[in-house]
């Protein structure tokens, strides 16, 4: 086995300050305490923020870990130490190179990014659908009917901006009524945005941070656009 | 009925005033475990890792014996509704906790005068963005 000079570790991308190869007391409350420990085979918080203070980050980069572990900060809450677990293991999400996200989630970014939502439907597709589902609530009689219903787009000075779930446009489109059927009950002063409307942030867990920032400058911008003071944010 | 989130005390009082028996998950909120779908994990390609980390929710979701659980997350009910109750067999009913209060709610119908204002409102919005109500 290579013996580590620990002084010669490589420049680290995470920017891990090297005093935390000290901070960690290698307790194993993290393990204990994170539900993805077992998951994969080598790693768990604690292999994995020892490995990364002692310069072999990028094989926690390259591995599962960061993406098997769900980023719920129940390591980090319980580390007696105070490390930065959390944020260091999305850093490590962070550094890797784009075309190696797994999954959907920077294909959905990038899409959002370029598209308004995730999935890419288009300004028109939405409008009619959002028309249709409201015609559909003002009759639907399985739950009560709502007369006078409609999704009110663009309206300015309204008291709630609400973004939506590209999801469920695409595939669940009748979960939508639930929120809907409240703000009918309610007679609140409501409405959506007919672009940029995505709520769903994937650039917070794919790690890209600029498209993170983009979206949410787009949700603030649709809010001060129409003059609404309070974004509801259903995510 | 139990509640499934560690996302705060607006959506469990919220769930206590649509049911008459809301349990909690866990004495302590911080071991109320995550749903193994967090952080992306729902639309990503590790799926036996995820039902393998939902093993613990689902454990706990039998524990409380409750006939329906509530997320106030679209992740966390996707997860339990869609994998975790087929997986591990909950034979459980999950519901997003604004779909809960939709189906507890009473609604007074509008008054004529109101239903009129709203759809000359909804007229001039189609009108306005080209959407045609009898193509629909």
């Amino acid at each position: 086995m290579e013996v580590l000079d620990l002084d010669k570790r490589p420049k680290s991308k995470l920017e891990l300050d090297p005093k935390w190869a000290n901070i960690c007391y290698t307790c194993g409350t993290c393990v204990s305490a994170c539900p993805a420990t077992g998951l994969v085979p080598g790693w768990n918080p604690r292999t994995a923020l020892r490995a990364i203070a002692l310069g072999l980050e990028q094989e926690v980069i390259d591995s599962k870990w960061p993406w098997v572990c769900t980023l719920c900060g129940r390591c980090q809450f319980k580390c007696p130490q105070g490390a930065e677990l959390l944020k260091t293991f999305r850093k490590c999400r962070t550094v890797r190179d784009r075309d190696k996200v797994p999954g959907s989630l920077h294909k959905g970014t990038m899409m959002n990014i370029e598209k308004g939502n995730n999935l890419g439907i288009p300004r028109d597709d939405m409008l009619h659908l959002l028309a249709s589902l409201g015609a559909e609530m003002e009759e639907d009689d399985e739950h009560a009917s709502c007369p006078g219903f409609y999704v009110p787009v663009d309206q300015e000075d309204a008291n709630i901006i609400v973004t939506m779930n590209s999801k469920e446009p695409f595939a669940e489109p009748d979960d939508m009524k639930f929120l809907w059927r409240i703000f009918h009950a309610a007679k609140e002063s409501w409405t959506v945005s007919s672009t940029n409307w995505e709520g769903v942030n994937w650039g917070l867990f794919s790690g890209d941070d600029e498209s993170m920032k983009i979206q949410v400058e787009r949700v603030l911008e649709n809010a001060r656009r129409l003059k609404v003071k309070t974004i509801l944010y259903p995510e | 009925m139990a509640f499934g989130d560690h996302c705060g005390e607006m959506s469990r009082w919220i769930t206590a005033q649509c049911c008459e028996n809301m349990v909690e998950m866990v004495d302590n909120p911080v071991d109320n475990l995550c749903c193994g779908a967090g952080g992306g994990a729902w639309a990503g390609p590790y799926a036996k890792e995820r039902i393998d980390f939902g093993k613990w929710k689902a454990d706990q979701i039998k524990a409380t014996g409750a006939e329906m659980v509530v997320a106030a997350c679209h992740n966390c009910r996707d997860q339990i509704k869609k994998s975790l109750t087929k997986e591990f067999d909950l034979g459980i009913e999950t519901k997003y906790v604004w779909e809960l209060v939709s189906d507890s709610l009473v609604i007074k119908p509008w008054t004529k005068t109101e239903i009129t204002k709203a759809r000359k409102k909804r007229n001039a919005q189609f009108v306005r963005d080209g959407v045609d109500l009898e193509e629909l």
